[in-house]
């Protein structure tokens, strides 16, 4: 029951001081790396190839994980339950989506240069304010984490300062996300309504559709889930990372021994809520479209539930586990559509009465218990 | 401290709100003749005396759409055409009827109102004949004739004497088309046959159809009958009738004394003809009296328009109250186990979801008896979510209690399990569940202003519900050990209350309640394995919002919730509203996290 | 995350707004007059029961004062006002003449230099002692200054003396959830020495300890004051006597008698609803 403490020396060896952290870092560059060469050097029909398809599959799970890292950021870390989180997903993903949409230009199905297909057939004449600007891509980069961030900020400063905690705070986040879904699928936001954004062409000038472009979009997301990962984790070795667990624990002594708790609250959850963003932005382009479904209450809980199968409060568990449901979602829904829920619901009652700590807890179970019988 | 004491303004509240209950249902069953839905004897109408064994009774449809008292049309079939019959010398009654055959529809209107005018023994069912669409025309020479289909053939009628006229193939006649405008003539022209009834109740009904479409002949026919007519409320409405047809023919003075006869009347009729006024006279006539007119109709027009918006704003709050009550009901189930336990069940929705589709399954059981169905789903639903409730708390909710965060996860998967059951058993489409006869249609107190029936037995149903389980948790020994449980676990047990068995049946409790919202709700939309779903987040905030472990705090805010949905609607939309509601709500929650009502003392203060 | 400091103040929303008497951040109490906490008139009902009746109360600077009175004389509660976890109905409390305690919440409280320490022992239970210590360390309380901290070797030292003086230094990367009762009330202690604070509130400081650390904990608080000002508030009546110069005894949300320990255990009325029994 020890723990090293590591709060001198490096940055570096502190933020990677433990082994689990350490080995999904190496195992993420070692990922983002080989996948790309298995992509474009090896020869389709070798042992080492990997489909176009595949590329574009993990590369989405390299996007859940960054969701989950966020999530697991608050939860894990903080004790804050966000059951909303996709919302911030969906605002990243949306920011990133009108700036693909502006890409279009005069190839959609109307040939308006300036406004998007779905505005044409509204009859719309003009192009919305919020619209303005999204043709550039360091603006609309500026908003993906801009518009996530404002909104956790406003939403997490109002309800922290009252101190709505727990199963409040879920319910409300969930109640948000809801709300926002209901929001876009109306036309009149001007959001693509129910079709949400898609028939995207290009990204920075490169055809979305080029194997080159999918591999960078790739690239990115290893890239993306790396330094989220990183920022994390120089969060929580941190000595605030310790105010956020001290938060967790006792939150009332936390108050008393003189930090502000609702500030820091505020602050996690907005970095969080950015993260999220980011990760909603990487997933837009290499699925090719967003819409309001993005938003629906069942994927915030869902992207909990990665976070719990892999093991809270680890950071790399909650990436661990949101490839491992989805891995597994892609297979049961592929192989026994019927079973997919059960399974999901299985997993969920399974993982909170028999898995408190998630794989990683497990792992480490397991590995107490070897330990113990070599001596013998 | 007492979670669930009655607190006065609650007390208050369920005073006003029995009272609003009794004045619905006295008045509801005051106006039951006026329901539109034909009422269930409706259909069982004997064919009237005159009808030969071989003609088919009247039909229902013969009654105009429109018509909101035509349900006894049948019933009152002419007995007196008889009486009339003298005066028809010299009208050429079968040469009006041949000239059906090739009338086009302004021609048509005329004929049938000649011949409600002179009437012959059998003109009752020539009418019915015609609204049914029964009437046809050979084609070689124009004649017409009443016919039956039979197969590929028609069995042929006289129009006159309803001898039969032998049989022909369908592909030499032509029917004898009607359109919307002249099926209301023709009931018009059925009633004015009836003025004459023996029942007072059937000629007033008679006057009432004819009003919807008096023409000059009609009037006449009605100024005629005015004379003989000995009930009260039948010249009442002959007077209204005539009046009504006044403003639109009379000459000024009768006009305007029509507008004076008729003021209080806020028909859709009246008003549509002062409206008409309006617009016809210009607004600066140079004539004295057309302006003296003018400004008679503007006056009512306005009277009208006020009661118009007071019956809105009525209406209006009918329908918040109405969605209130779904949501109090879909609400206080988890008001108890929420509110009580502190446990968070995201599988409620799916407990209402179960208890709609036990109403579905009573009615596939009892075929034949939608209504008896519905009642025995009631005690159905209950007992089928208690135990699927119970069952979740056995085997799951207990391993978790002190844990609420992982509570909700593990129950969110069980309502993933029970929606995929429900598809896999049940397919994913949505089943439709039927209405019983007293839930549907419209219940009407006046010209303005009428309720859904549905809406107003919801209503009094989740109040009864509310009601029941206040009784239950301060009258039965039940209810004494929850609240002592939900206000000191720890010292209940110490006092001998087995807590793990009273949770239990909380549980089984509030899960029950959630499967009669279901039956419930399985009247109001389509029963589906996302049924559930569209209200976990409605009821949390209804919980939420009245402060939890107060069941009155329940049942004000979810009827408050409903009633400022329905007035933002109109101005916003219905997703608007709802968004606006639910902002509102997360801004309320974050201003006072406990609610309207909370829980005060220092028991509270640790939760 | 710094804000304006007008902005800052209506961030709280328990907070009057009432910028004159705002004293300004990190300000210490003026104790000049001797007297390190007012307490005046405070009313605090639950549901009409009052758990405190106009209790009125001063400590002064330097002071060691114990507070003693049966269960639901109010003791906790009033501990709850000081620190800005209750508001009171009424009444006035500053911490020196400069600090309007009624104004702040706990942490602007604890920041002004009010230590808490709680009945049930309240450590964080999964950080190592060490860190409990670095955590509760008086200095930056905001976020980024919180976020690039690192210990300076003085700190170090610092943490290092007090686990020794709390005799925890064997134990310093145990996690706090793994030390038995007293250790943690110690670790307490501890957390609330790093805090440096002008007043320190103890509430029953020596439940569950044995014989051996009720000595030590005595000599430590004992040693204390003088520095600060110390109020301890405890059943035990051998542990209040041996430390005790001053007794503060509070029956029914007020004060039934004060002075020192003899006069206390003679005072009739003292003896009637609390020694007596």
């Amino acid at each position: 029951m020890t723990r090293t403490h590591a709060n001198h020396g490096p940055v570096l060896t502190r933020m990677l001081g433990d082994t689990g952290s350490l080995i999904f870092v190496v195992v993420l560059i070692a990922l983002t790396v080989a996948i790309p060469l298995c992509n474009l050097v090896a020869e389709p029909g070798s042992a080492l190839h990997v489909s176009n398809f595949t590329v574009a599959l993990i590369g989405k799970y390299l996007t859940y994980a960054l969701l989950a890292v966020a999530l697991d950021l608050i939860w894990g870390y903080c004790g804050i339950l966000s059951l909303g989180h996709t919302a911030f997903f969906g605002l990243g993903g949306y920011a990133m989506g009108m700036y693909l949409m502006r890409q279009i230009g005069d190839r959609g199905v109307y040939g308006n240069p300036v406004l998007p297909d779905f505005m044409v057939f509204l009859n719309w004449d003009t192009l919305p304010w919020y619209w303005h600007g999204m043709d550039i891509f360091a603006v609309a980069m500026a908003m993906v984490v801009f518009v996530p961030g404002l909104l956790a900020l406003v939403f997490g400063w109002l309800a922290f300062r009252s101190r709505v905690t727990g199963v409040y705070f879920a319910i409300i986040t969930q109640a948000m996300t809801y709300a926002l879904m209901l929001a876009f699928f109306r036309n009149e936001m001007g959001f693509g309504g129910n079709n949400g954004l898609t028939d995207f062409k290009d990204i920075l000038g490169y055809s979305l559709s080029s194997d080159g472009t999918r591999v960078a979009l790739f690239v990115a997301s290893g890239v993306g889930l790396l330094i989220g990962f990183l920022i994390a984790r120089f969060i929580v070795t941190s000595r605030a990372g310790r105010v956020l667990e001290a938060i967790r624990d006792a939150e009332s002594r936390t108050r008393f021994t003189g930090y502000r708790v609702e500030l820091y609250k505020v602050w996690i959850f907005t970095i969080s809520a950015m993260l999220a963003g980011v990760a909603g932005a990487l997933y837009v382009p290499q699925v090719g479209i967003i819409n309001p479904s993005e938003f629906s209450p069942i994927a915030s809980i869902e992207a909990v539930v990665w976070v719990a199968v892999g093991g809270r409060g680890t950071l790399y568990g909650a990436a661990l586990g949101a490839g491992v449901v989805n891995f597994a979602k892609t297979w049961l829904t592929g192989a026994f559509p019927e079973i997919w829920p059960y399974a999901l619901g299985a997993l969920f009652v399974a993982v909170t009465l028999f898995l408190p700590k998630g794989i990683v807890g497990l792992v480490s179970q397991l590995r107490r218990q070897i330990r113990r019988k070599e001596p013998s | 401290m007492d979670r669930f004491r009655t607190t006065g303004a609650a007390r208050r509240l369920i005073a006003i709100l029995v009272v609003l209950g009794i004045a619905f249902a006295t008045t509801a069953a005051m106006a039951k003749g006026d329901t539109t839905g034909d009422p269930p004897s409706a259909g069982a109408a004997t064919p009237d005396a005159q009808s030969t064994p071989d003609t088919p009774a009247p039909a229902q449809s013969a009654t105009p759409p429109v018509s909101p008292a035509a349900g006894d049309d049948d019933a009152a079939a002419p007995s007196a055409t008889d009486d009339t019959a003298p005066e028809n010398e010299g009208f050429d009654y079968a040469g009006t009827v041949a000239a059906l055959g090739e009338a086009n529809y302004p021609e048509k209107r005329r004929i049938v109102s000649a011949l409600a005018s002179h009437p012959q023994a059998h003109t009752a069912e020539l009418l019915a004949a015609f609204a049914d669409n029964r009437l046809v025309a050979r084609e070689s020479d124009g004649k017409v004739f009443v016919a039956e289909e039979n197969g590929n053939d028609y069995d042929l009628r006289d129009p006159i004497t309803f001898e039969p006229a032998g049989r022909a193939s369908t592909r030499d006649f032509d029917p004898v088309r009607t359109n919307i405008g002249l099926r209301q003539n023709i009931g018009a022209a059925q009633a004015q046959l009836k003025l004459s009834a023996e029942d007072a109740e059937t000629r007033l009904a008679a006057v009432e159809t004819m009003s919807e479409k008096l023409d000059d002949n009609a009037a006449d026919a009605m100024r005629a009958h005015r004379a003989s007519e000995t009930d009260d409320d039948v010249l009442e409405a002959i007077d209204r009738a005539l009046a009504i047809n006044d403003l639109n023919t009379g000459d000024n003075d009768a006009k305007l004394a029509a507008i004076e006869r008729l003021s209080g009347d806020n028909s859709q009729m009246v008003y549509n003809r002062l409206k008409n006024m309006l617009i016809l006279i210009p607004e600066d006539t140079a004539d004295a009296d057309q302006a003296r007119l003018r400004a008679a109709a503007a006056e009512q027009v306005e009277r009208i328009d006020w009661w118009r918006t007071v019956y809105d704003y009525l209406e209006t709050l009918f329908f918040g109250l109405s969605l209130g009550s779904i949501l109090v009901l879909a609400g206080i189930g988890l008001a108890i186990t929420f509110g009580v336990m502190g446990v968070i069940n995201m599988a409620h929705g799916e407990l209402i979801m179960l208890g709609a589709y036990t109403a579905f399954v009573m009615q596939q059981l009892l075929p034949g008896h939608i209504g008896l169905a519905l009642v025995l789903a009631v005690p159905a639903a209950f007992i089928v979510s208690g135990l699927v409730g119970i069952l979740i708390e056995r085997s799951i909710v207990q391993w978790l209690y002190g844990r609420p965060l992982e509570t909700l996860l593990a129950t969110f998967g069980v309502s993933l399990f029970l929606q995929q059951l429900v598809r896999s058993v049940f397919t994913p489409l949505n089943r439709s569940v039927a209405s019983p006869e007293w839930m549907s249609g419209l219940i009407r107190f006046n010209d303005l202003f009428a309720l859904t029936a549905n809406r107003l037995v919801i209503l009094a149903f989740s109040m009864a519900v509310f009601a029941a389980l206040i009784l239950v948790m301060q009258k039965t020994s039940l209810g004494l050990k929850v609240r002592a449980v939900s206000q000191n676990r720890d010292m209940a047990r110490a006092m001998g209350i087995r807590t793990q068995r009273l949770d239990a049946l909380t549980f089984g409790l509030g899960s029950g309640v959630a499967g009669i919202a279901g039956v419930a709700l399985s009247q109001l939309t389509n029963v589906g394995p996302n049924l559930g779903q569209s209200y976990i987040i409605d009821s949390f905030m209804v919980v939420v919002f009245g402060g939890v472990g107060n069941l009155w705090g329940t049942l004000v805010s979810g009827l408050s919730l409903g009633v400022l949905t329905k007035f933002i609607e109109p101005q916003t939309g219905a997703v608007l509203a709802k968004i606006i509601v639910l902002i509102f709500l997360i801004l309320f929650i974050q201003r006072r996290p406990r609610g309207l009502f909370p829980q005060k003392g220092r028991t509270a203060e640790g939760s | 995350m710094k804000k304006p400091a007008l902005l800052e103040s209506f961030s709280d929303r328990s907070r009057v707004f009432d910028f004159v008497n705002r004293p300004a951040a990190g300000a210490k109490p003026d104790v000049r007059h001797g007297t390190v906490l007012y307490v005046e008139d405070i009313t605090v009902s639950f549901d009409g029961f009052k758990a405190l009746d106009a209790l009125t109360l001063y400590v002064n600077a330097g002071e060691l004062r114990c507070i003693i009175g049966p269960n639901g004389a109010g003791k906790t509660t009033m501990m709850d006002v000081i620190t800005g976890k209750t508001r009171p109905d009424a009444g006035r409390a500053w911490f020196g003449q400069n600090i309007d305690l009624l104004t702040l919440d706990e942490p602007r409280v604890a920041q002004a230099g009010i230590g808490r320490k709680f009945q049930k022992p309240t450590v964080f239970e999964n950080h190592t002692v060490h860190e409990n210590l670095e955590l509760a360390m008086a200095g930056a309380r905001s976020v980024w200054p919180v976020l690039f901290a690192r210990l300076s070797g003085e700190q170090s030292a610092h943490i290092d003396e007090t686990l020794e003086l709390i005799g925890l230094a064997e134990r310093r990367h145990t996690l706090a959830g793994a030390l038995s009762h007293g250790q943690k009330q110690w670790l307490e202690i501890g957390m609330l020495l790093m805090q440096e604070p002008e007043l320190l509130l103890v509430d029953e400081p020596v439940a569950g300890m044995t014989p051996q650390e009720v000595e030590r904990t005595a000599e430590l608080l004992v040693r204390l004051a003088g520095k600060r000002s110390v109020v301890v508030v405890e059943h035990d009546m051998e542990f209040v006597r041996s430390i005790a110069r001053t007794v503060t005894v509070l029956h029914e949300g007020r004060v039934l008698a004060e002075g020192s320990m003899d006069k206390i255990q003679n005072d009739p009325k003292v003896v009637e609803v609390y020694l007596g029994e």
